[in-house]
């Protein structure tokens, strides 16, 4: 039962952050030259007359005029009402909420399997080096989880797409598919063309909804469109965790309790498993929701890099967001995904707190 | 308040249950070597409590993790020396485990044979908990923080007892009459009601029923028909009856058994080895594959079945365990059992912990307990319920103790013999009487002066003599006697030569060149 107050008491604790991270973005975008804001509702070929007169009317129209206080009020409101405004792109033109809809949850697989993939690999791995501190295997992890953790993301993408990659430089046609290209979704019942943009029902997630729907050659391709994005992003994550681990799984070992353990005659394999490996992953948890943050950020480079609809190229979108008036900053495109970058940051620490909460008897709600 | 010395220990052809002997223990830092222990011996005898005493750093419990060979590796390991626990060297194989180069003070190479290592924890593993058990000063750090008291006590149960715990499973299932009749006639035998307790709760331990326990007490306290009871007695046991497979139990048993004799075999098998005896190594060799190929071949499926299908014989298992466990925490005087199994540490009192350890050191039924100065991180009446606690123990069930204290107070109050430890040498050994009323040793007696005593008379207006000087730092330690910087005795030979501890009395040593001519020297 103290569970579920202490659910509610986190979720209530959101909206304040909700309503911070709001004003944070709201204040930033508006310390833009109001010129800009409205560029894209002024005819470019206009006379600098009727320029006037249309950046009048826009001012009128979107309350620019209105004091500051009062504009955020009205975004405010707008956003609890579900309202996200309009965004006008190369990439993406509609409704901003729609447009999140359309693209967060490829955006969430990415950052789903990346999770997995680095969770799965780094327990085993940073067991195994933190049970024998110092030595060959140990070093070599160390030294490798450092230049992972250290490398720029972007770069590293570069470099796998060179290595992996579809006809680039080793593997020819074997290779791995660097972009959006290769898809044959347009034959398929369960992916909707909506004015322009394809996507797959029920989840949006290609691969998952490829499975769900039993289409196992789509799913293939779906597969093989995410490994690299995957391995990319997970090599920041897995190497921070390694890292991690290893720190945890040594400084476990030095604790009394594992002296007691070995005093009461538990076999060495035993009090690795039992005893030392369970205290030291304990923390590593709450590691994981400081990790996806770097991995949404990772997620802008990776989706622009890799050619993936997903909600980073459409942030990426909205700030440089052209027309055909040139290039301008998309005030409600940002807001809206900064938005949610900030919401699926929030949930996944509450979530790691809470499951943490579950296994470390030592915290009370 | 000085206890007797212990009656069993005065029997002078009594054999040491440890014995340690010439140990050196050393500590490989960067700022040098440690040199924590210069060649101790002692030993501790079934039955007795043996106290170690010494100022905080002179090498108490780099002593008691030695006898444990807990050393942590790196820094530290045994360097040379023989630990016998019940007859057994546990460190005799110390050279082929590692090979020390020592180039400087500050650079240490030491190569580790992983094979030959992991064979003596193999071994150590079954002594540890099961012949010798430990617990620390600090509870707290010393209980894992995210197990429950009782899983971390039910560890110890069935890593060690799982065989005797099999047997009462077994004689639950197969109970016969007989054995019910048997028990009814013993228990009308019996007058006294304390007696006629005990004796039920004997019987439902042996049988693994003791939550029918008070059913039978009422049953026996309600009817006369000897006949009846007996009948109803049965058919308690049989109608829960869990439906186990007998066959099931008696494979497991003979598992660990089987386990059990490997054990017994290595142990004999690293026994011919160290004497050198090669018609011994061939037949324990050969006996000893011979188990293995019966493991491999008889209880190949069992092992896969444990891992994977046995999970409600486990549970058996585990119930019983859990029992037991019950009456370890009532036997350390813990209030609401029932409750504390199921705690964790940090919901627990320092003493309260500190009694779970104890607990837990007691449920394989060790034959010595280490005792690291359990009672300093407590307040004091903890501190004194929990030495009562350790002397019951010891009184009841003969359970000798090396108790480790800086305080001796309390080693006056708890223990038989004492070794005073300086700078990781025992300078003198004697009975706690003697120790206390006749102390030789220069350092015993400064010690021995610098703690108030109530049985000394006009005692405030005795000034404490402390000792001057400090403790020396043991990377670099004094040579000769390590006294000798604090000794006012000291003389030319002191610094020059290392005094042995030898015999003055009976059963009273000393290392001190007052005491000994020059040729006793190490
Ligand atoms: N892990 C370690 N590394 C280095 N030196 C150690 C270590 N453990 C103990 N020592 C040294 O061994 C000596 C004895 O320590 P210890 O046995 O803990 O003293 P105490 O008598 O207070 O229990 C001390 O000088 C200490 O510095
Ligand atoms: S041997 Fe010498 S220095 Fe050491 S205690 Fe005896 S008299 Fe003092
Ligand atoms: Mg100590």
């Amino acid at each position: 039962m103290e569970l579920k107050y202490y659910i509610i008491r986190r979720l209530l604790v959101l909206i304040p952050t909700i309503i911070g991270l709001l004003l944070l973005t709201f204040i930033l975008l508006r310390a833009i030259p109001v010129n800009d804001l409205i560029a894209n509702y002024v005819n470019q070929k206009a006379t600098p007359a009727e320029k006037a007169l249309e950046k009048q009317q826009a001012i009128t129209l979107l309350g620019l005029g209105q004091p500051l206080p009062v504009q955020f009020f009205t975004y405010l409101t707008d956003v609890a009402n579900g309202n996200l405004g309009n965004m006008y792109s190369a990439y993406y033109n509609g409704g901003v909420l729609r447009g999140i809809e359309l693209f967060l949850p490829v955006t969430l697989e990415i950052a789903i399997f990346t999770v997995i993939f680095s969770v799965l690999i780094s327990i085993p791995l940073g067991t195994f080096i933190g049970s024998r501190p110092n030595s060959v295997s140990d070093s070599v992890g160390r030294v490798f989880s450092l230049i992972f953790y250290a490398m720029p993301i972007f770069w590293l993408a570069l470099m796998l797409q060179y290595a992996f990659g579809k006809n680039l430089l080793f593997l020819g046609s074997y290779g791995l598919p660097i972009n959006g290209q290769g898809f044959p979704i347009q034959q398929v019942g369960f992916v909707h063309n909506h004015t322009g943009y394809s996507y797959s029902v029920p989840t949006h997630m290609l691969f998952i909804d490829a499975v769900l729907n039993l289409d196992f050659p789509l799913a293939v391709v779906a597969f093989e469109h995410l490994i690299l994005p995957v391995l990319t992003l997970s090599m920041t994550v897995l190497a921070g965790l390694l890292r991690f681990i290893r720190a945890g799984m040594v400084d476990t070992s030095n604790q009394e309790y594992i002296k007691t353990a070995r005093a009461k005659g538990v076999p060495e394999k035993l009090v690795l498993k039992r005893h030392i490996r369970k205290n030291a992953l304990l923390p590593s948890v709450t590691v994981i929701g400081l990790l996806v943050a770097g991995l949404l950020g990772g997620a802008v480079v990776v989706e622009d890099i890799f050619q993936i609809t997903g909600l980073g190229r459409l942030s990426l979108a909205a700030i440089t967001g052209t027309s055909g008036n040139g290039a301008n900053i998309q005030f409600f495109g940002v807001a809206g995904t900064v938005l949610f970058f900030g919401l699926i940051l929030m949930l996944t620490n509450l979530i790691v707190d809470i499951v943490y909460a579950f296994l470390d008897p030592r915290i009370r709600y | 308040m000085i206890v007797e010395e212990s009656k069993t220990e005065k029997k002078k052809n009594l054999k040491p249950y440890v014995e340690v002997k010439d140990l050196v223990t050393q500590f490989f830092t960067s700022r040098g070597i440690v040199k924590a222990l210069d060649k101790v011996s002692f030993s501790v005898y079934p039955g007795e409590i043996y106290g170690l005493v010494g100022e905080s750093g002179c090498g108490k419990s780099v002593t008691s993790t030695s006898v444990m060979d807990l050393i942590p590796d790196p820094p530290g390991r045994i360097i040379s020396g023989e630990i016998y626990i019940d007859g057994f060297n546990i460190i005799a194989d110390l050279n082929k485990m590692a090979r020390i180069k020592i180039k400087s003070e500050t650079d240490v190479r030491i190569r580790r044979y992983k094979k030959a290592i992991k064979r003596h924890n193999n071994v150590l593993s079954k002594i540890r908990g099961d012949k010798i058990a430990m617990i620390f000063q600090e509870p707290f750090l010393a209980l894992n923080p995210t197990m429950t008291i009782g899983d971390q006590i039910m560890e110890v149960i069935m890593l060690h007892n799982i065989s005797s715990i099999s047997n009462s499973i077994l004689r639950r299932e197969n109970i016969s009459s007989g054995e019910v009749r048997n028990f009814i006639t013993e228990f009308y035998s019996i007058n006294d009601e304390t007696q006629k307790r005990k004796e039920v709760n004997n019987f439902a331990a042996s049988y693994a029923i003791q939550e029918f326990e008070e059913s039978i007490l009422s049953l026996l306290a309600t009817s006369d028909d000897k006949q009846y009871i007996e009948n109803e007695i049965l058919n308690m046991v049989r109608e829960n009856r869990t439906g186990m497979n007998i066959q099931n139990i008696r494979e497991i048993k003979g598992y660990f058994d089987l386990q059990n004799d490997i054990f017994q075999n290595t142990l004999r098998l690293l026994q011919a080895e160290r004497n050198g005896d090669s018609s011994a190594i061939k037949q324990f060799n050969s006996e000893l594959s011979k188990l293995k190929r019966i493991e491999a071949s008889s209880f190949f499926l069992l092992r896969l079945k444990l891992k994977f299908a046995y999970k409600y014989v486990m549970k058996e298992y585990r119930k019983e365990a859990r029992r037991r466990t019950l009456e370890l925490l009532t036997l350390v005087n813990i209030a609401g059992p029932e409750v504390v199994i199921d705690s964790y540490p940090h919901e627990l009192s320092g003493g309260m912990q500190q009694r779970a350890m104890i607990a837990m050191s007691l449920a394989s039924n060790p034959r010595m307990l280490i005792a690291d100065e359990p009672t300093t991180a407590l307040d004091v009446t903890t501190q004194a319920q929990i030495l009562e606690i350790i002397k019951d123990l010891n009184k009841l069930i003969g359970m000798a103790v090396l108790f480790i204290t800086h305080d001796l107070a309390v080693i006056a109050e708890t223990c038989n013999r004492v070794g005073v430890m300086y700078a990781g040498n025992i300078v003198e050994e004697s009975s706690t009487i003697e120790i206390f009323n006749d102390p030789k040793h220069p350092y015993t007696v400064g010690l021995m002066s610098s703690v108030p005593r109530a049985d000394k008379k006009r005692e405030k207006e005795i000034k404490l003599e402390t000792i001057p000087g400090t403790v020396p730092n043991l990377i670099t330690p004094p040579s000769g006697c390590r006294f000798h910087p604090r000794c006012k005795f000291a003389m030319d030979i002191c610094s020059l030569k290392k005094p042995k501890l030898v015999e003055i009395s009976e059963r009273h040593k000393v290392a001190c060149f007052l005491y000994s001519d020059e040729s006793e020297v190490e």
